[in-house]
């Protein structure tokens, strides 16, 4: 049985038959027939419809933009397992691919749509944060594409050998995360995100963290980590750092300010900047909705060990946006904090009470499940969930209004 | 038929006749040791330490990286090709960082082999 999907675009429905045509890939791909609405009355007024359509295929997008090293592929591990089932690589495809798989959620990276490979990239003497090593053109074309449903060709940007393998085929999932360095550079881009998120971390995290990383790899030193991100800040302050401020939610990871003078790195101050007035999304907030609040949650109920948690909640503006934003500062050491946290905190957008420790306590052996950037991670795969399951009631209840007329 | 994991991403063949005829069942004498063909089509196999070190081919292009952007770099410091090749540096990093959580993840050959084969008679599982 054929599936399809009409939109409300103006002049051009479009509707995909699926057939068992195999591709060189090997996969099942999606033939993608348009035909204007005259030739769609006749074809659906037929007695044996070909083609059935559904409004509720629509993808919805996601953006994810950090730095590289910053923490996306743990955030996209904590999302895609709040939707649940577990994402994998593209099965039988390129082994260096860089597409998680999951049953609702794709995620590609958009280092895929590098124009200049690594060779590409030294003789011009840019760097890979440089739009000019970016296909923006393409980035559009096929984000957009899966957006209405019609699958892809999507090339793959080998990490290992930085070259362009041959394209994999992307079809269209429930939900699309783009992660990479420019998912909100380009306003057409931008244009198709329906949440877009952006991972702040300071340059003291950011070197912390590059230090944990690749301290104990061969060749690396402090002075080789330290001259890497001095060497791309000036690419990164000029094309990355700026899309923060069209993200719906920015999490910012700061030093401590619980120990004075701490640059470790280990222990964070992390915040979860939202923004307010959004359609689909309702920030976080702790106690009372738009008021500043400063919160130790321990003491005579909850006992915590040094340096203690620290949380505050305020309404601010942010690159002239109206926002809320929620920090915690320390972490938790024990799973009793965690609970007492979580519930204190209001829309969550949970399904059940203790749904954000579950979430936790499941991937304890990621990076920051005792702190901000886990609980803030977390937070934001169950507001995005949210996010979808009301696009998704819309659209179902504009089909039924549709039927009625 | 067994995993064959590239050093890159782990990620089992299916197809048959291409793996190595090496690669068999996980044994359990040698529950630390993985067979680790070497990125770049070369049919070789070497035996590495399942705790997650980054793999050889990675290791080295990282580490030849960082001597070529110091080259790079020795004459003009904030010239395009310094921050280039600083850029691949960290580039290639961040995909060494990501082969050792690949490693990691699939560091029991056996629970990674019935990832792909829940049917097969070495992974099923019986209530009593």
């Amino acid at each position: 049985m054929a599936t399809c999907a009409v939109y409300t675009t103006p002049s051009l429905h479009s509707c995909f038959i699926t057939s068992p045509a195999k591709t060189s890939l090997g996969f099942h791909q999606r033939q993608v027939i348009f035909f204007t609405s005259r030739r769609l009355t006749k074809r659906g007024g037929g007695s044996t419809p070909a083609v059935s359509c559904s409004a509720e295929a629509k993808t919805v997008v996601i953006g994810l933009a950090a730095d590289s090293g910053c923490g996306k592929s743990t955030f996209m591990r904590r999302l895609t397992s709040v939707f649940g089932g577990a994402a994998e690589p593209p099965k039988g495809g390129n082994p260096d691919s860089n597409t998680l798989i999951s049953d609702t959620t794709t995620v590609i990276c958009l280092d895929d749509y590098h124009s200049l490979d690594r060779t590409g990239r030294k003789e011009k003497g840019v760097t890979a944060l440089d739009p000019r090593a970016n296909d923006f053109d393409l980035m559009y074309e096929q984000v957009k594409a899966l957006k209405d449903g019609v699958a892809v060709d999507k090339p793959i940007y080998n990490h290992v050998t930085g070259l362009l393998d041959p394209p994999e085929l992307i079809r269209p999932p429930k939900i699309l995360v783009i992660e990479g360095l420019h998912p909100m550079f380009d306003p057409r881009v931008r244009e198709l995100l329906d949440f877009s998120i952006y991972l702040d971390i300071s340059n003291e995290v950011k070197f912390a963290w590059k230090i944990q990383r690749d301290m104990a790899e061969r060749g690396h030193s402090l002075e080789s980590i330290k001259a890497s991100i001095e060497a791309r800040k000036p690419d990164f302050d000029a094309y990355i750092d700026p899309q923060k401020q069209h993200a719906d939610a920015v999490i910012e990871v700061l030093p401590t300010q619980l120990i004075p003078g701490d640059n470790e790195g280990k222990v964070l101050r992390v915040r979860l900047i939202m923004k307010e007035g959004l359609k689909h999304f309702s920030p976080v907030y702790l106690f009372d909705e738009g008021s500043t609040i400063s919160w130790i949650p321990c003491g005579r109920k909850l006992t915590c060990s040094y340096p203690g948690i620290k949380f505050a909640y305020a309404p601010d503006t942010y690159y002239n946006n109206e926002v809320s934003v929620l920090e915690m500062d320390g972490q938790f050491d024990r799973l009793d904090e965690l609970i007492y946290v979580e519930s204190h905190l209001s829309d969550l957008s949970t399904k059940f009470y203790g749904e954000v420790t579950q979430q936790m306590l499941k991937h304890s052996d990621f990076p920051g499940s005792n702190n901000g950037t886990g609980l803030f991670q977390t937070i934001v795969g169950l507001k995005i969930r949210d996010l979808y399951e009301q696009i998704g009631a819309e659209r179902a209840a504009a089909v039924a209004e549709a039927a009625k007329v | 038929m067994l995993m064959a994991a590239t050093a890159a991403s782990s990620v089992r063949l299916s197809t048959p006749g291409a793996v190595s005829t090496k690669a068999q069942l996980p044994r359990p004498q040698r529950p630390h040791a993985r067979l680790l063909p070497l990125l770049g089509g070369q049919r070789r196999a070497v035996l590495a330490a399942s705790a997650p070190s980054t793999p050889p081919d990675i290791s080295d292009k990282v580490s030849e990286s960082i001597k070529k952007a110091e080259e790079a770099c020795s004459g003009d410091a904030v010239s395009g090709e310094c921050a280039a090749a600083w850029d691949e540096v960290e580039e290639l990093s961040a995909a060494a960082s990501h082969a050792r959580d690949k490693l990691k993840a699939n560091s029991d050959p056996l629970e990674n082999y019935c990832k792909d084969n829940p049917e097969s008679d070495e992974c099923r599982t019986y209530d009593n």
